[in-house]
């Protein structure tokens, strides 16, 4: 089958703006989105620029707006996109070059709620594990699962008003370790997310759920630190 | 063996600054301006608005139980609808309607607003803002 992919490009040393360029492209309907891009970049144009890493939905470097919903370009394929297909970077960030953008920002929002284990107490007896329990390990399970493409965050549109708001993946990281039974700074965490960029600029837009190509349900995650404020309950 | 300590954190451990506390009073105002506004509309049913009032004047009366929103209707005796109880309900209703609007406006303005300074200049605005319409409001729920 033939697709027309049309793609955002912008390169700062040439281009005033950004502009569009459409290729006509055979494809499989089986074919992956990065399928098409790596096509146009071997075979149409090798300036065209877009992050890649593992191609196969885990290391979350292929984020970007596709049909103007953000998915990762090696999980969507083109018989879910239909063949007419539009590619844009992530909103809300700097656009470095065509569909790189500037992640910086995110990952200082990232760094800002501790996303690191942290417990000061002596190693248990035997000197090796801090063991837990199936279900205290399960409380958590969901939000372990985010791979930091910021597909998430660069759908929510209180990010997009303004990047200082921590969005969606930081707190689904604080959510991942506020939860751990193991995990000792609860109460750090919960006193940095409440502050003005934090958990009270989430809207409840659930544009973050509809984006994660891991499908946690990031609003559910929120929502639950948010009663974790209220209730003082982190279990 | 697995950890035990207790999972619940102390009020002060929480996080619950300004910020959080506003988030959850803009909530428990919405429920709030429910429960008035139904009070005051059943209010308005049991002094007689079934056969005295139509719909769009309980409605009024509803979101604002002001005995000056009845005076143009078929309601013969205005006492009922100036007692203080619906002066206190308006009073309530208003005080809450209000931090609640503002307080949503802070929240919009703070999409726009990053500095810190900006911020607080937004925050004391809001406030004033929510002193002069309450005692606006106040003045002539007290003495219509």
């Amino acid at each position: 089958m033939q697709v027309t992919l049309k793609i955002f490009r912008y390169n700062p040393e040439v281009d005033k703006t950004f502009h569009y360029e459409t290729y006509t492209l055979e494809a499989e309907e089986t074919d992956r989105i990065l399928d098409l891009l790596e096509k146009v970049k071997g075979y149409h144009d090798g300036a065209l620029s877009f992050r890649r890493s593992c191609a196969h939905g885990v290391c979350g470097s292929d984020a970007m707006r596709i049909n103007g919903r953000n998915m990762l370009a090696c999980k969507a394929l083109v018989r879910d996109v239909g063949n007419r297909i539009t590619v844009e970077p992530l909103l809300g960030l700097k656009v470095v070059k065509d569909l790189i953008v500037d992640m910086e920002p995110f990952f200082d929002n990232y760094k800002k709620i501790l996303p690191y284990f942290i417990n000061d107490s002596p190693l248990p007896a035997d000197g090796r594990e801090r063991l837990q329990s199936p279900e205290q390990r399960a409380r958590f399970d969901e939000t372990t699962k985010c791979i930091l493409c910021a597909a998430c965050t660069t759908s929510c549109p209180s990010f997009w008003a303004s990047d200082q708001y921590y969005g969606p993946a930081a707190l689904v990281t604080a959510h991942r370790f506020i939860f751990d039974s193991r995990d000792e700074a609860a109460a750090e965490r919960m006193h940095i997310i409440a502050e003005t960029d934090g958990l009270a600029r989430c809207h409840t837009a659930y544009n973050c759920t509809l984006a994660c190509p891991r499908e946690i349900p990031i609003t559910k995650a929120i929502g639950e630190l948010k009663m974790a404020t209220i209730t003082g309950k982190v279990e | 063996m697995t950890t035990t300590k207790p999972r619940t954190l102390p009020l002060s451990k929480r996080g619950l600054n300004f910020e959080m506390l506003m988030w959850i009073f803009t909530r428990l105002s919405a429920l709030a301006m429910y429960a008035l506004i139904l009070i005051a509309i059943i209010g308005a049913l049991i002094m007689g608005a079934r056969t005295q009032m139509n719909m769009a004047d309980v409605l009024r009366w509803g979101f604002m139980p002001n005995s000056s929103h009845v005076q143009s209707t078929n309601v013969p005796d205005l006492a009922p609808w100036a007692s203080p109880f619906w002066k206190v309900t308006a009073g309530l209703l208003l005080f809450v309607a209000v931090a609640h609007g503002v307080h949503g406006l802070v929240v919009i303005s703070d999409d726009y607003i990053v500095s810190a300074r900006g911020r607080n200049i937004a925050r004391i605005i809001s406030i004033i803002m929510v002193i002069s319409f309450s005692l606006m409001g106040l003045y002539i729920i007290w003495t219509s």
